[in-house]
């Protein structure tokens, strides 16, 4: 049976007011050996829960809004909103986004392309409170109706009949958080409309206006960051207790002694890690170590609060907190007087200090900023590294963060990398720009909560899915190890829940990780089996 | 904030079930949030792990590595999960009261 589509304007809003449900059935089929996967369904919020928690039309909660404690509550927050809007419409409020916000609220000709390039729309069989233009158009029927002149006259004429009310904004808020801003949809678009970054604002009204977000992205993300120094909470003791451990365990694995530098002044490169690879991938810090030291390069890691954690999750939902984190990571920098400061593997890590903040940092405050790809890619092709690519003798694809390649347009260093080290490297189909998001983008990956994560693996994670079958088709058997190379923390968080819920690693041995181990596995200075294959 | 209520225990928790208050924890709370998790009996094996995680948490505010707390409990991974079936993060770290890992993990 085929879904409803929206055939006119009226239709959305009606859409609107109906919930729809996901359906297993209708997801994306994937290919050999899931010919016959059933999936289990979403968790349902539970009734009890829905006396405390907001749930999103399609059943899923993302934004986890408390529920209003009483009519006039939800009246102020409505208010807030539409003060909020006005706000992010005028150029004293709103900056850094107004012109590109302005360009696609205005120019968008509802031609669709945009649909069939999201892989959470197509993913999920076609819904259509998924489509990518689906919360523009609500957005700019509230706009139309409530902020431009004369919007209130004959508003079903108009086809601007939408009713501003708590359950409108509940589901505007919760559609918010149903789309990765991997903005694959802005690079099909014919005209250049931005449904990602037009989605992004719509999240930065609620979080700088109603104190509505993601709590994984707030409370526990840029709050806890800007407290504690970290959004995995780690405190500096905790850093200090992680890296001798690390060292302890690169000399167990590869006899090298290796003392980890910090806060080294002057030094070349200032190493910016997202903090989630201590904790669950600390290979791709011990990595980083190994192949810095045989390069001889000066090198050094902060001990400061937030100096030593590269995310920045404002860049996801709020201009505010955003300021904040980036303004931390230059200060460090500055103070340390490093030449450069080198990205590890975090795509949005990249794109907020090198892409966004570079247009934003006062000139006393600039240090420059460089890709690791970048980086390595000199290590590598200028044969700084003595390498033996047999030892990386096994299928190996690249997945592509969407931050550092679309956004940001690294591309072909990790592929020169590739080359010199993974000798049966395929690509995935398509790749580079046109990739498709791992679908934990946004910081979805750190959102375990309810049933966020069964959504993220059904529905946004499942052409990524698709596509890596499709990459390893022709050696798809478990007993042949296969790695799923993909160089941003985010991402591996996603590759982790993916390959966990499909069971890839027991029916494919479909293993997952980023470039430096990869890099490292094929030094032929290092003792063989740097790659342990132990599923984690 | 949810109350997890089981026996004499009860203690306010997240929606997914972690202690929202790690100070309040004990070995009473322990068992009670064992059994959410299918575990009916905390075995000396389970105490060895949630001891580590406990003493880790409390010194340095994070649960430790998984490599880690392998190596500090000489237990692999398959053995943690047997252990506890949700694993180290859902299953280990709730019983331990931990609060749910946070950030890129």
């Amino acid at each position: 049976m085929e879904r409803p589509r929206i055939a006119s304007q009226g239709d959305l809003v009606r859409f609107l007011d109906q919930n729809e449900g996901i359906d297993p059935a209708r997801l994306v089929p994937l290919p050999y050996p899931y010919e016959d996967w059933v999936d289990e369904p979403i968790k349902e919020i539970t009734e009890d829960q829905r006396t405390r928690i907001e749930v999103g039309p399609d059943g899923v909660c993302g934004a986890q809004i408390p529920v209003p404690q009483s009519e006039e509550e939800k009246e102020r927050l409505v208010a807030s909103f539409l003060e909020g809007l006005r706000k992010l419409l005028t150029k004293e409020n709103n900056w850094t986004f107004l012109q590109p916000l302005l360009l696609s609220m205005e120019n968008c000709v509802k031609c669709q392309t945009c649909a069939e390039a999201c892989p959470i729309y197509t993913g999920s069989g076609h819904m259509e409170m998924y489509r990518p233009t689906f919360r523009a158009e609500v957005l700019r029927k509230i706009v139309d109706r409530y902020i431009k002149p004369g919007g209130k006259l004959f508003p079903k004429l108009r086809g601007n009949d939408i009713e501003l009310d708590w359950e409108t904004l509940v589901k505007l808020a919760e559609l918010s958080y149903r789309c990765t801003l991997c903005r694959r949809c802005a690079q099909q678009c014919p005209v250049g409309v931005d449904n990602g970054l037009l989605t992004r604002e719509i999240r930065k009204l609620f979080s700088q206006e109603l104190g509505i977000a993601m709590p994984e992205l707030h409370q526990v993300g840029t709050v806890k960051q800007l407290t504690v120094g970290s959004s995995t909470g780690l405190n500096p003791a905790g850093l200090m207790d992680i890296m001798e451990f690390a060292e302890e365990d690169i000399t167990d694995k590869t006899g090298l002694e290796i003392k980890i530098p910090f806060d080294v002044e002057g030094a070349e490169y200032l190493v910016l890690h997202n903090a989630g690879e201590f904790l669950s991938w600390p290979e791709n810090l011990q990595a980083f170590a190994i192949i810095l030291e045989a390069a001889g390069i000066s090198w050094t890691l902060s001990s400061e609060l937030v100096g030593y954690d590269s995310v920045n999750y404002g860049l996801f939902y709020d201009d505010i907190q955003y300021s904040r984190i980036a303004l931390k990571h230059y200060e460090i920098a500055k103070k340390l007087g490093v030449k450069k400061i080198m990205m590890g593997e975090c795509g949005h890590a990249h794109k907020a200090t090198m892409a966004v903040a570079d247009r934003l940092i006062p000139d006393s405050l600039r240090v420059r900023a460089e890709s690791c790809l970048v980086a390595l890619e000199d290590l590598v092709t200028s044969d700084r590294l003595r390498l033996d690519p047999s030892r990386n003798d096994f299928p190996v694809t690249l997945h592509d963060p969407c931050n550092i390649t679309r956004s940001m347009g690294i591309i072909q260093p990790q592929r020169n990398i590739l080359a010199k080290i993974a000798p049966r490297f395929r690509e995935m189909e398509p790749h580079g720009v046109d990739n498709f998001c791992c679908g934990g983008g946004s910081g979805f990956a750190v959102c375990q909560s309810l049933n966020f994560p069964d959504w993220r693996t059904r529905v946004s994670g499942r052409v990524k899915f698709k596509q890596i079958l499709e990459a390893f088709a022709d050696s798809i058997e478990p007993e042949t190890h296969k790695y799923v190379c993909a160089p941003c923390s985010n991402c591996k968080g996603q590759m982790r829940d993916l390959l966990t819920y499909y069971d890839a690693w027991e029916r494919c041995g479909i293993m997952y990780g980023g470039l430096v181990e990869l890099i490292v596995n094929a030094m032929a200075d290092i003792p063989e089996g740097f790659l342990e294959w132990e599923f984690h | 904030m949810p109350t997890f209520t089981h026996g004499e225990v009860s203690i306010e928790v997240d929606e997914d079930g972690f202690m929202q208050e790690p100070e309040g924890w004990n070995e009473v709370v322990a068992h009670a949030l064992a059994s959410t998790e299918g575990v009916d009996d905390l075995t000396d094996e389970h105490w060895k792990v949630v001891n580590y995680l406990r003493e880790y948490y409390l010194q340095f505010g994070v649960a430790p590595m998984i490599r880690k707390l392998c190596k500090e409990t000489g237990f692999n991974l398959k053995r943690i999960y047997e252990l506890f079936p949700s694993g180290p993060a859902k299953g280990a770290c709730k019983v331990a009261g931990l609060p749910k890992p946070t950030g890129c993990v």
